[in-house]
């Protein structure tokens, strides 16, 4: 029972660094420019079969693919926002959320016309394995995906709080007719933050995709995880971010482990619903 | 006065067209694909229809139909072969459970004031919580189909070997909801529920309970959504967590949003066109490019949420407005008064 219990904690602790990354590119987006990226879940998915293809033809390890998506998924995220989003900045919430739903729907279609509705998967990743610690066991690749999450957080960290480019993302989202006046072209810094948020999704589906399948109908599951991470933490807070992903993570691990295997959905859910009631701001909120 | 309004020219259109949707399965009754096709354009009109009561008037992008419609199957088509209870009573208990559901999600989120991005969000789970529920609940979901009884023509179980039957009761359904709309329309609630679809808090500040009018408008959308709900499992004959659907929910907005928000006639159009459209590619490109009728919604919604916000249908009668007055004009050249001036 205990050891259970501990390994549910010990799985969860590393599967929430990676869920933080997961919803890294959303808190960003959604924080700065206030715009509810619904196709978000998607842009993970779309990472995951982009790291198929380049695994599968270039017959690179999961772990090396961001060298390649990173650039596509920047490059992909630039033009969506300024085809889509620049766009719905000044509309109703209904504007941004209908037409990032309709960007979702694309991809899900898109991915289902390439690749086909059967799961893909690699075959071999460098960092597959295990290690045992006494009684536990700590599966290799969730442990350096989640290392790798953290480092990856801390260097987005070190980018918001130390460069010009960050300190203009921040004023932009704190205050942006201030920010406007103090010289900062915002399409071009919300262009940036979009771009970021989309090169994020290619790095956790790179970690994703060396112990993981994908499916067109897979985005979904992200976006409403990352969904779930994102109103636990609040917006505005980076540490917030990681801890949230591990509460959801190991609530999910406790409820597969000690609850019904098929309930770990429901756990997600709940906290979710949970969260918005009791602290619509989140945990960590700034704002 | 009254009288006046029974026979305005809203009503004999109305009329009109139901009378020739009436006439439809004369015309495609032989042809049992052109019926399903009927029956689900008319589904998915009455769910918008509904929808519209929440998402357009009120301004709540609501996407728990899924939610609604599955907890209305899974009640009525439970009760049909548990206790071999006919859905006609089945379908109202299954609106009032759908009610329940509604009413013990709805009444905390805005009690807590989940608005917006939050309030989708919040639909769109519930949609998969109620899945995963009936999935673990053994004793009337689970993994495996439960199907209804089968019968050639059975009024009383509501069976039938075609889908004419189903497509009468969608289409008075759908009158039925579209007047609905129209009485919410000219109703106190209804002025409350299209003014804070506009600006909830100045509603607020002028006095209005915003919370009441959103449970109000979400229980008689639920009630509906669960009716037809009880009506889709004797459609397709079994029950299946699977009827728990996001797909449906996101479907049922898009349709919502193109016909045009809290516009009453706006999704009965959307989903004539964008069903058939979707069910003509599903059928002629299923096999090989399986997912380009998802597509075409996914564009359409993108190109009218960026440069037609209003909806479509807003678009139509712009166009009609302008033919009118081109006529009026011409009228008055040659002398003829026209109703036009006086307005």
């Amino acid at each position: 029972m205990a050891e259970t219990f501990v390994q549910s904690i010990i799985t969860g602790v590393m599967m929430g660094a990676i869920y933080a990354l997961i919803a890294l590119g959303l808190s960003i987006i959604f924080g700065v420019m206030n715009v509810a990226n619904f196709a978000h879940g998607e842009f993970v998915m779309i990472s995951m079969y982009l790291t198929y293809l380049i695994g599968s033809t270039l017959v690179w390890d999961a772990v090396a693919t961001p060298l390649i998506t990173v650039p596509i998924l920047f490059a992909f995220g630039f033009i969506a926002y300024y085809l889509l989003i620049d766009r719905t900045l000044r509309e109703s919430y209904v504007v941004p959320l209908a037409v990032t739903v309709g960007l979702g729907i694309f991809l899900r279609s898109m991915a289902l016309i390439l690749w086909k509705a059967q799961p893909r998967a690699l075959q071999y990743s460098i960092i597959q394995g295990n290690i045992h610690l006494g009684p536990y066991m700590i599966l290799t690749s969730r442990l350096v995906a989640a290392i790798a999450s953290v480092l990856f957080i801390a260097a987005f960290a070190y980018f918001l709080y130390k460069t010009w480019a960050g300190a203009a993302i921040r004023a932009a989202s704190d205050d942006l007719d201030a920010a406007s006046l103090m010289g900062v072209n915002y399409h071009r810094t919300y262009a940036l933050t979009f771009a970021i948020g989309s090169a994020l999704t290619a790095v956790a589906g790179g970690l994703l995709m060396s112990f993981q399948q994908t499916d067109p109908t897979g985005g979904s599951r992200f976006g409403l995880l990352s969904y779930a991470v994102v109103a636990l933490a609040g917006l505005g807070s980076l540490p917030g971010l990681l801890i949230a992903g591990m509460i959801v993570a190991i609530a999910e691990a406790l409820a597969m482990s000690f609850f019904d295997p098929r309930s770990r959905l429901l756990a997600i859910y709940l906290v979710f619903i949970l969260i918005l009631w009791l602290k619509p701001k989140g945990l960590f909120g700034r704002k | 006065m009254y009288l006046r309004r029974i026979f305005s020219i809203q009503n004999a259109a109305m009329l009109g067209v139901v009378i020739i949707a009436a006439l439809v399965p004369l015309q495609l009754g032989n042809n049992q694909y052109n019926m399903v096709l009927a029956t689900t354009v008319l589904l998915y009109a009455v769910l918008a229809s509904a929808w519209n009561i929440i998402g357009g008037m009120a301004g709540q992008l609501d996407l728990a139909v899924g939610a609604f419609v599955g907890v209305g199957a899974f009640t009525s088509g439970t009760l049909l072969i548990r206790w071999d209870v006919t859905p006609w009573i089945g379908m109202p208990i299954g609106g009032l459970v759908a009610v329940g559901v509604a009413v013990l999600i709805g009444f905390p989120m805005f009690r807590f004031k989940i608005k917006e991005v939050w309030y989708a969000l919040v639909s769109i789970a519930l949609v998969e919580v109620m899945r995963v529920l009936f999935l673990m609940w053994g004793e009337v979901g689970g993994p495996t189909e439960r199907y209804l009884p089968i019968d050639t023509w059975s009024w009383y179980h509501l069976r039938f070997n075609t889908y004419m039957p189903y497509y009468y009761i969608l289409l008075v359904m759908l009158v039925i909801v579209l007047l609905v709309n129209r009485w919410i329309r000219d109703t106190k609630l209804g002025y409350s529920l299209l003014a804070l679809g506009e600006d909830e808090d100045a509603v607020e500040v002028l006095g209005v309970d915003v919370r009441a009018a959103k449970l109000k408008a979400l229980v008689i959308y639920a009630f509906i959504a669960g009716a037809v709900g009880g009506l889709y499992a004797n459609i397709y004959g079994f029950i299946h967590p699977t009827v728990f659907s996001t797909d449906m929910s996101v479907e049922v907005m898009i349709l919502g949003i193109v016909g045009g928000l809290g516009i009453t006639y706006g999704p009965v159009t959307a989903a004539i066109v964008l069903v058939i459209i979707r069910e003509y590619l599903r059928a002629k490109l299923g096999g090989e490019l399986a997912g380009l009728y998802l597509m075409v919604y996914a564009v359409v919604l993108i190109l009218v949420a960026l440069y037609q916000p209003r909806g479509l249908v807003p678009l139509f009668n712009k166009g009609w407005e302008r033919l009118k007055s081109y006529w009026g004009a011409r009228q008055r050249e040659r002398g003829i008064p026209t109703s036009i001036e006086n307005k």
